[in-house]
């Protein structure tokens, strides 16, 4: 019984090229229709539903139709904060550009951009930084602004170690074991930045992994290492951007908030088309570099966030590597 | 070249011959009953008839177009014919969709579609249900739904699988009054499978008896019921008795045949000294407490092993130095006090038994 | 569970006051997950029916490897699309990836399986008679093919729901292949995950009520449209 002739054939052909335009118009549809207000870049207004309204909604973005796609990759905390979503609309009007922003951990950016998957990366991991530039993949390594990393813990900071140098904190919860302390354990910035501190204290790394029960490693990304720190009463090492984001939900204050290591600093990259040749867009990447590291969006950075959080998120750094 | 023609058909299935050396004829207009027993062949047959299957070997021909050229000639020689199955199905949807699907798997229009359907639904008193779904049909009425299906696209071939076997009896009397209208309203050509021989009788004008997957016997109705050329055709058929024994003597178309030690005049065209069977209809054997002097050759002596009754009628089983059966009505039966151990004379004529050699 | 009382009030409030780019977000994943599994359909349940009507060789092996796809992690999937619709990737110069498009693929390949297998399951479930009658009535192969899909509807359509919901519910691909971009490839799944880790948990818990809401339309929608037949 011959139940799929020639006409079936093609008759599922044309509905598979059917089905593909019109899912090629659906997409396409959504970059050219637009526009209910001319309230593209007003300022984020900070109101009861912040995650919806700090940005101005997409839809209120009046990209023309013929717009390129420039794609930047960007490490969570600075999208997370909402600085992204601050920046974007002014840069899209400026450069009259449709922006794609890919919030990523630093490890997914770097390889986004080896991949030429995006044509820029604003990231915050010095070291692969370096790397980075140094195998050819990113242009420079520019620096934008930066914040420090905490240790936070219960009000009552069981271990004693408020006001320590973070090596000194360490050195103390090694010895003394009490208060539990919850590492991310993904291999991500903020986690290589705890192994750099376990080891200026001169320990081995491995062995504070086998330290005891009061070491515990989550696994899990910032907010839920935050949670679970807070469910176990214990420390933890965050970015200042994801805790005050968090802060609200948590019983967690600050115990170490000082010490050069702690510096966090944000850079931006572009990606090298010399060697990634498939990247098309350095010119925009080289724009997005000048307009992060001009005057007026660099004052705007600095004052990020300071009358939403209660305190500065962001120190602008123009371009320079800041000194803690 | 018949309408329908199947020639030297074998069909293989699970290294087992279902056909063997099969060929089979049916001209234009006629009805056909195949009859045999369960498992003969008659579905496979069925199927082949209706291209639903291709035989392992042979040829099967379509009003003189060899249907192996192509699936296109086969689905256009199909179009052509309507299949009752054996255990009809509906389908999942309203009665009337159920009839009109064949019309529209044949691209009809919409107005004479409607038409069509409702005038075969009214014919098979079922237009009140057209709107209720098929599913909730009781058997009769799926049977009737089956029919209606079929009969909708006016088919010029009617192939029906055992039509009334599933049925009580009420509902296959039903049915069977329905097909017999519908055959004489419309000259159609009918290829009709039962296993109830008596209703290949009332239906067929020409019967096939298929036992074991071959054609024994193709004939009229009087051929098949009364000169059956083997055992199996005479078994199958009714003919419960059956002699074996040896022809004596010959006198023209008078045969003396010794069956176990008893004399038997029979009239047959076989020779003297030939091994034959003798066979006989239970209901052409007459049972009387004493030897009459008739036209009837043979009268054997001897005594009632049991009596069965079977509706109006009386079976009697006789002793005569070889068992007989005898049908005779109920009341006569009564009348003469019929019962085991009593002495009767087992009457029959020469014309009623059917001699064939073995 | 105060996040849940209020992750209700919040999405009544998103729904009732029509917020643009929660809807705007609705709508895309409305409009993909109906597009995918639509697209889907398109291709498997003709190919559920040729691996159902076909005999050939290996086809039990076949039909258990389309079902042990069935639990296919939708990361494994998007990882896949990803390799190959990345620019540095064979199918690189389309320049698709993080559209909208290349999420419909990938969740075409991703509920494929399922349909697949379960159109299979579903033909299988219909009555071999019905094969016969419709060719006797002088339905031709695809007319009987046509019937058979349509004797296992309600199996299809549940297949279909399905399909359905497992493209609108998944994060993992949407995430990878989509990239989450505001305004062009977020959707419900992958703002509940940027909402979870930002901490807005009642925004969260809205969006997925919302997901839900969605997903009980289109339920009550199909029985709708399956009761009337």
């Amino acid at each position: 019984m011959k139940l799929f002739d020639k006409y079936t054939g093609i008759l599922l052909g044309l509905a598979l090229f059917a089905g593909l335009l019109v899912a090629g118009i659906s997409c396409t549809g959504e970059t050219t229709t637009t526009t209910s207000s001319p309230t593209a870049t007003q300022p984020p207004v900070t109101t009861t539903t912040p995650a919806v309204t700090t940005t101005p909604a997409s839809t209120d973005v009046a990209p023309l139709p013929a717009k390129a796609r420039f794609r930047v990759a960007t490490t969570t905390s600075l999208y997370d904060t909402g600085l992204w979503g601050y920046l974007e609309p002014m840069f899209e009007k400026k450069y009259d550009v449709e922006v794609d922003i890919l919030s990523l951990g630093s490890g997914a950016a770097f390889e986004y951009g080896k991949r030429g998957d995006v044509d820029v990366v604003t990231i915050h991991d010095k070291p692969n930084e370096l790397k980075f530039v140094s195998d050819n993949f990113g242009v420079e390594r520019v620096p934008f602004a930066y914040n420090y990393f905490l240790i936070v813990g219960p009000p009552g900071d069981p271990a004693g170690i408020k006001g320590m140098n973070p090596e000194d904190a360490f050195k103390k919860l090694m010895a003394t074991g009490e208060g539990t302390f919850v590492s991310r354990g993904d291999n991500s910035g903020t986690h290589s930045m705890e192994k750099t501190i376990w080891t200026n204290a001169g320990f081995n790394y491995a062995d504070v992994q086998k330290a005891g029960a009061w070491y515990v490693e989550s696994g899990l990304g910032m907010g839920p290492t935050l949670n679970l720190a807070n469910e176990k009463h214990g420390y933890t090492l965050a970015d200042m951007a994801t805790y005050v984001a968090f802060k609200a939900k948590l019983n967690l204050v600050p115990i170490v908030d000082k010490g050069s290591l702690l510096l966090n600093v944000y850079s931006v990259i572009a990606v090298n088309p010399e060697k990634v040749t498939v990247v098309k867009n350095i010119k925009m990447a080289n724009n997005l570099v000048s307009f992060l590291t001009s005057p007026e969006i660099q004052e705007l950075i600095g004052k990020y966030g300071a009358k939403e959080y209660g305190i500065q998120l962001f120190t602008p750094c123009a371009g320079n590597e800041p000194k803690g | 070249m018949s309408f329908i023609e199947l020639r030297d058909i074998r069909q293989r299935r699970d290294g087992r011959d279902i056909l063997e050396n099969i060929s089979l004829s049916v001209a234009r207009g006629e009805v056909r009953a195949l009859i045999g027993p369960t498992g003969a062949g008659k579905t496979t047959l069925l199927r082949l008839a209706d291209l639903l299957d291709t035989p392992t070997s042979g040829m099967v021909f379509f009003d003189g177009c060899d249907t192996s050229a192509s699936e296109w000639v086969r689905l256009e020689a199909r179009r052509r014919m309507a299949f009752v199955l054996q255990k009809p199905i509906v389908f999942n949807t309203s009665v009337y969709e159920n009839v009109a699907s064949g019309l529209r798997w044949r691209g009809q229009g919409s107005r004479h579609l409607r038409e069509r359907v409702l005038e075969v639904l009214e014919m098979v008193r079922l237009a009140d249900y057209k709107d209720r779904n098929a599913r909730t049909l009781s058997g009769g009425e799926v049977q009737r739904v089956a029919i209606a299906r079929a009969i909708a696209i006016k088919p010029e071939v009617l192939l029906l699988d055992e039509p009334t076997a599933n049925l009580d009896p009420v509902s296959a009397s039903r049915i069977e009054e329905l097909i017999e209208g519908i055959i004489k309203k419309q000259s159609l050509t009918v290829l009709l499978a039962t296993h109830d021989m008596a209703q290949g009788q009332r239906l067929a004008d020409k019967i096939s008896v298929l036992v074991n997957g071959r054609i024994v016997q193709t004939g009229g109705l009087r051929e098949i019921f009364y000169s059956p050329m083997s055992r199996e055709v005479a078994e199958f058929v009714g003919m419960e008795n059956i002699l074996d024994g040896m022809i004596t003597s010959c006198e023209g178309e008078l045969a003396v045949i010794d069956v176990q030690g008893h004399t038997i005049e029979a009239v047959t065209d076989c020779h003297s000294g030939e091994n034959v069977s003798v066979l006989m209809r239970p209901e052409d054997i007459t049972v009387a407490l004493t030897r009459v002097s008739s036209s009837a050759r043979n009268s054997l002596a001897g005594t009632i092993t049991r009596t069965l009754s079977s509706g109006p009628f009386c079976r009697v089983e006789i002793d005569c130095g070889f068992p007989l059966v005898a049908l005779v009505t109920r009341r006569s039966a009564e009348e003469m006090g019929l019962e085991p151990g009593k002495r009767v004379y087992a009457t029959f004529k020469a014309v009623s038994l059917h001699v064939i050699r073995r | 569970m105060t996040e849940l009382w209020n992750g209700l009030l919040k999405a009544l409030e998103l729904i009732v006051t029509f917020n643009p780019e929660v809807m705007a977000i609705a709508g895309l994943s409305l409009r993909i997950a109906v597009t995918s599994t639509l697209l889907a359909a398109i291709i498997c349940l003709p190919l559920g029916s040729l691996v159902h009507f076909k005999q050939f060789h290996g086809k039990r092996v076949l039909i258990s490897l389309i079902q042990t796809f069935y639990s296919v992690p939708t990361v494994t999937v998007g990882l896949l699309v990803f390799v190959l619709f990345s620019r540095s990737g064979p199918l690189g110069g389309l320049n698709l990836l993080f559209t909208p498009t290349v999420m419909i693929l990938g969740q075409v390949l991703l509920v494929s399986p399922i349909l697949v297998g379960l159109t299979v399951s579903a033909l299988s479930g219909v009555d071999r008679t019905v094969t016969d009658t419709a060719r006797s009535l002088g339905a031709s192969g695809r007319q009987t093919a046509f019937l058979i899909l349509k004797e296992a509807r309600f199996a299809v359509m549940a297949a279909l729901v399905l399909g359905f919901g497992r493209a609108i519910s998944e994060v993992g691909l949407a995430l990878m292949v989509g990239g989450n971009i505001k305004g062009f490839t977020r959707v419900l799944t992958t703002a509940i995950s940027l909402e979870t880790s930002k901490g807005d948990w009642e925004l969260s818990m809205a969006l997925g009520i919302i997901l839900i809401i969605i997903a009980l339309v289109i339920n009550v929608v199909l029985n709708r449209i399956q009761q009337r037949r």
